[in-house]
């Protein structure tokens, strides 16, 4: 889903670009190795939500750029909703205290 | 449909590996390079970004892994990649393979011939007739447990008063002339009721079947249904036939349509070439009574279940109709009640004897089939020891046990199928042998067997299981495998192998078990071919004729019969000659009638019935049967005799009590009939068979239109009256065929020929299995030996005699093979013990078929081990 999010926000990006991307969001926290970054995009291109072909990147090296297809938005805005209702839910669990309940 | 996408795209990844793989590094290239960059950068020294970026991107190895497990099948790879392999294996070893895949196949071939007829007769009983299987017989039954068979007018009955079977079908077998006179050709049909057709749900190959109505008036509607084959080879398949005049029984009939291909009447397997109307019997058959006589009891019923009755409901109600029936007609049909009988049980035709035969066949064959796996299983077990290393070095490389299981599974099974492949070639090629199935009697014989998905379906079923059998020993054998023990022992410190002498054991136990099975089988055929049947059938030549048609009265008949008996008897060749209306040993049976004997008080209800055969004088003569009491029929053309009746020695002793038969009266319909003399028993049916009690009438009293020729010669060549006989009756009467003509003895040989069916396959069966067995013995012993080369060699280093060592290895397995034989023994004696009652153990038998075994596993043991027993020792030594 931050792969999803992350081709959503700056457009077509080459593997490299996501994975600074997401090191960058969530501030060094998430450091995996990158290298696992690859075969979850191959996945998602396999499933149809990314597609890929070959381009040039920013300082002229030959790169493969994957961008967002229309099926991997919608899949991107389903995994929102339902990710947003599921924060709620739990956001709701720790805002309630003892004398809020019945 | 997302995981469909992906498999679909998986699987194509699959076959396009090598770009992929490219694009991969290519990629990882990039992304290394990139970072390299941002480091540089960020001021790292060239040498340390690079570093770091490769420290960041992670295991580039183990990441690609991953990436190729998530873009290809694994599962199919492997599977692939484990059938390349197991192909590899199986030409390394063409000899092994070769071995394992023809005696599967022979063992799966056979068990999918068996169970193609066996399918046939339970399923699919009339060809071309859909959901055949759902037809039952409607038999009416005597008390005496004779099928009757029903009158045309108790049918009529029926039909109303059985609502749980729909549609109920009338058929009678008939032969009839064909042809013009002078040229009459025998073909067989059926004369059947109205519905016959539409209730066997037939379509017409062309024109139309026979209407209802076309079988509800006697003797008006002269129609004929041609079987298909009939339509091609006297028509030529022209559609012009229907419409055409058949003369049949001479009497003109027109073709009104041809049955459907296949299509063979509904008495399988005879084969029936004509279907006409019921209600032509009188027509056709000269003045017939079928049709109005309640007491002639030709035709046979069948029906089909009303969806949703029972069978039970079925039965209930043809109880009930026919208790009715005899009260209402007690004449005809006193003591008559019925049976519902499922088609393979049908009480006329070999079906019955065929199904406990291949019962039993394919329960010997599976067992066969057994042994072949254990066989396979010992060879794969005894090349998996020697593998050991090879699976050893596999695990060590970080091969799954699973991985391992599948490798050993996909060899053996590649195998199987490759056994069950050749194995449905044999079926086919067996099916179609047996389809080409000899005359029986006067009837043709068609077997309609065939193999079809569900038959090729059982093949590869058993090729299947077959594979699991035998590769689940060596499987789990491998995977178990230590890697460290693998690896540490070589093959010259081999493990003591008890899972394949056991194997062994096994194996031998069961070809003991089929083996003497075969063996006891045979010796009962032999046996009861070997009984007296207390006549001579060497020197007698049996030929028949057929008046009917010529619609001629009694006296015609007899006096037809005495001119051909005067004629045949004054052919320099013949010893004597006789006419009857019955052959015994015939598969049809011979037919038993009943009657009332004077001294005899019946006390239960019903008839007594005993076999009834009407012969003319010097019928025992001919037959050698002695007279052993009274005298011969009266001479053909004798008017003052009264009516005649000669019994059987079986028959004084059940209906007389031993006493006085002489001068006794027989009451039977037509009339009453003197007992004239007593003859010696003799038999009817089958040989071994008990005594039954039979009478003979004289054909001077109850003259027949058909007659079954004997001439007894002189010289012993029976064949060479054919054409003298021929000539005779051409004499008498120009448009009368002679037809089944054949010897006493071929008149026996094709009447055996189905129980001989069974004990044929026993005999190429039981060497079959011998040699088996002794090829499993051979393997064993040879991969064993194989596997001590360097022991022996030690031991002849030491100055042991290659004759100890082959002793010492014949013992060594004998072990096993004895222990095997003696289970097998008791187990064959136990079951032989059970299931024949009659005549104690055959003990040559029980003695001969060890003593074979035992030395054909010597053999097998000896040729190996004598082969070991030559090695150099230092050639023995320095192998390694």
């Amino acid at each position: 889903m931050m792969v999803l999010k992350t081709l959503d926000v700056l457009g077509p990006q080459h593997g490299y670009g996501i994975a600074r991307r997401i090191e960058q969001i969530s501030g060094d926290l998430l450091a995996v190795n990158q290298g696992t970054l690859y075969p979850v995009l191959l996945k998602l291109e396999q499933e149809g939500a990314i597609a890929s072909e070959w381009g040039a990147s920013e300082n002229n090296r030959k790169a493969r750029f994957y961008r967002l297809t229309r099926e991997g938005r919608k899949q991107l805005q389903a995994e929102t909703k339902d990710w947003e209702q599921t924060a709620a839910i739990i956001a709701r669990f720790f805002d309630a205290k003892a004398e809020d309940l019945p | 449909m997302r995981f469909l996408r992906r498999f679909l795209t998986r699987l194509a990844n699959s076959a396009a590996r090598r770009t992929q793989e490219e694009r991969l590094r290519e990629e990882i290239e990039g992304h290394i390079a990139l970072q390299t960059a941002e480091n540089l950068r960020a001021g790292l020294s060239p040498i340390e970004a690079r570093r770091q970026a490769m420290l960041k991107f992670g295991g580039v190895e183990a990441m690609k892994q991953d990436y190729r497990a998530e873009r290809g099948l694994l599962f199919i790879e492997n599977l692939l990649g484990d059938l390349r392999n197991a192909g590899r294996t199986i030409r390394r070893m063409p000899g092994l393979a070769a071995v394992i895949i023809v005696s599967l196949a022979i063992g799966i071939g056979v068990n999918t011939t068996i169970f193609s007829w066996i399918q046939v007769v339970l399923f699919e009983p009339m060809p071309a007739v859909r959901g055949a299987a759902n037809f039952l017989m409607v038999e009416p039954r005597a008390e005496n447990g004779g099928y009757t068979g029903a009158s045309w007018l108790e049918y009529h009955d029926l039909q109303s008063q059985v609502p749980a079977l729909r549609d109920i079908v009338a058929s009678q077998m008939v032969a009839f002339n064909v042809g013009e006179t002078g040229r009459t050709e025998r073909t067989h049909g059926q004369l059947v009721s109205g519905n016959y057709f539409s209730a066997l749900g037939l379509k017409p190959a062309i024109g139309r079947f026979i209407r209802p109505e076309e079988a509800e008036r006697p003797g008006t509607e002269l129609v004929v249904v041609i079987s298909y084959d009939y339509w091609q080879t006297r028509f030529r398949g022209a559609p012009g036939a229907v419409g055409q005049k058949l003369r049949v029984n001479e009497r003109e009939l027109i073709v009104v349509g041809v049955a459907p291909k296949d299509f063979q009447g509904t008495m399988v397997p005879l084969k029936f070439e004509l279907w006409v109307p019921a209600t032509m019997a009188p027509a056709l058959l000269g003045g017939t009574r079928d049709l109005e006589d309640r007491s002639i009891r030709a035709f046979s019923l069948i029906g089909m279940l009303r969806p949703g009755a029972t069978r039970e409901e079925a039965q209930a109600e043809f109880s009930a109709a026919m208790a009715q029936l005899a009260r209402d007609y007690p004449e005809a049909s006193a003591g008559i009640g019925g049976e519902i009988l499922p088609f393979w049980d049908a009480p006329r035709g070999p079906q019955r004897f065929l199904i406990s035969g291949l019962a039993i066949l394919q329960g010997v064959m599976l067992l066969l089939l057994l042994a072949v796996c254990g066989n396979t299983a010992n060879l794969m077990l005894a090349r998996g020891s020697t593998r050991q290393r090879e699976m050893a070095v596999r695990v060590a490389l970080g091969a799954g046990r699973w991985r391992i299981v599948s490798l050993v599974l996909s060899e053996n099974m590649l195998l199987a199928f490759l056994g069950g492949g050749l194995g449905a070639a044999i079926a086919v090629w067996g099916t179609t042998a047996l389809r080409v199935a000899p005359m029986i009697g006067a009837f043709p014989i068609l077997f309609p067997t065939r193999v079809d998905e569900f038959t090729l379906a059982f093949a590869m079923l058993l090729g299947a299981a077959c594979g699991l059998i035998f590769s689940a020993a060596p499987a789990v054998h491998l995977a178990r495998l230590d890697p460290q023990e693998g690896l540490r022992s070589s093959s010259n410190t081999p493990p003591r192998g008890r899972v394949r002498k056991v194997l062994m054991g096994v194996e031998v136990g069961l070809a003991m078990v089929v083996l003497i099975a075969a063996a006891l089988f045979l010796e009962s055929f032999r046996s009861a071919r070997q009984t007296d049947p207390r006549f001579r059938p060497e020197g007698v030549l049996l030929a028949a004729y057929d008046l009917s048609g010529r619609n001629p009265d009694e006296a015609s008949e007899r006096e037809f019969a005495a001119r051909l008996l005067e004629r045949l008897r004054s052919l320099p060749d013949v010893e004597a000659a006789a006419i009857a209306t019955n052959v015994p040993v015939d598969l049809h049976g011979i037919p038993r009638r009943s009657f009332t004997v004077q001294g005899r008080v019946r006390t239960e209800a019903g008839q007594d019935r005993a076999i009834s055969n009407t012969v003319t004088p010097g019928y025992f003569k001919v037959m050698g049967i002695p007279l052993l009491e009274g005298n011969d029929f009266a001479e053909m053309r004798d008017k003052t005799a009264p009516a005649q009746a000669i019994v059987n020695e079986e028959f004084v002793r059940h209906y007389l009590n031993g006493e006085d038969a002489i001068g006794r009266r027989i009451q039977r319909r037509p009339g009453s009939f003197a007992i004239i003399g007593v003859a010696g028993n003799s038999v009817y049916d089958a040989f071994g068979e008990p005594a039954q009690p039979a009478m003979y009438f004289s054909y001077r009293d109850l003259p027949e239109e058909q007659g079954e020729i004997h001439l007894r010669t002189r010289s012993g060549k029976e064949t060479a009256l054919t054409s003298e006989a021929r000539a005779v009756l051409r004499d008498l009467d120009p448009m009368l065929p002679l037809y089944d003509v054949r010897t006493f003895s071929q008149h026996i040989e094709r009447n055996l020929y189905l129980r001989r069916i069974p004990a044929r396959m026993f005999a190429v069966l039981g060497p079959l299995l011998l040699g088996l067995a002794a090829i499993g013995i051979y393997a064993v012993v040879s991969y064993a030996v194989a596997r001590r080369t360097r022991e022996i060699g030690v031991r002849l280093a030491f100055g042991a005699t290659s004759g100890r060592v082959v002793l010492q290895i014949i013992r060594e397995n004998l072990g096993a093979i004895t222990g095997g034989t003696a289970i097998g023994w008791v187990l064959a004696l136990v079951i032989s013990v059970r299931v024949m009652t009659k005549g104690g153990v055959n003990l040559p038998v029980f003695l001969g078929v060890p003593a074979i075994l035992l030395g054909v596993a010597t053999l097998a043991c000896w040729i190996p081990a004598r082969r070991a027993s030559r090695i150099d020792p230092m050639a023995a030594l320095r192998h390694e």
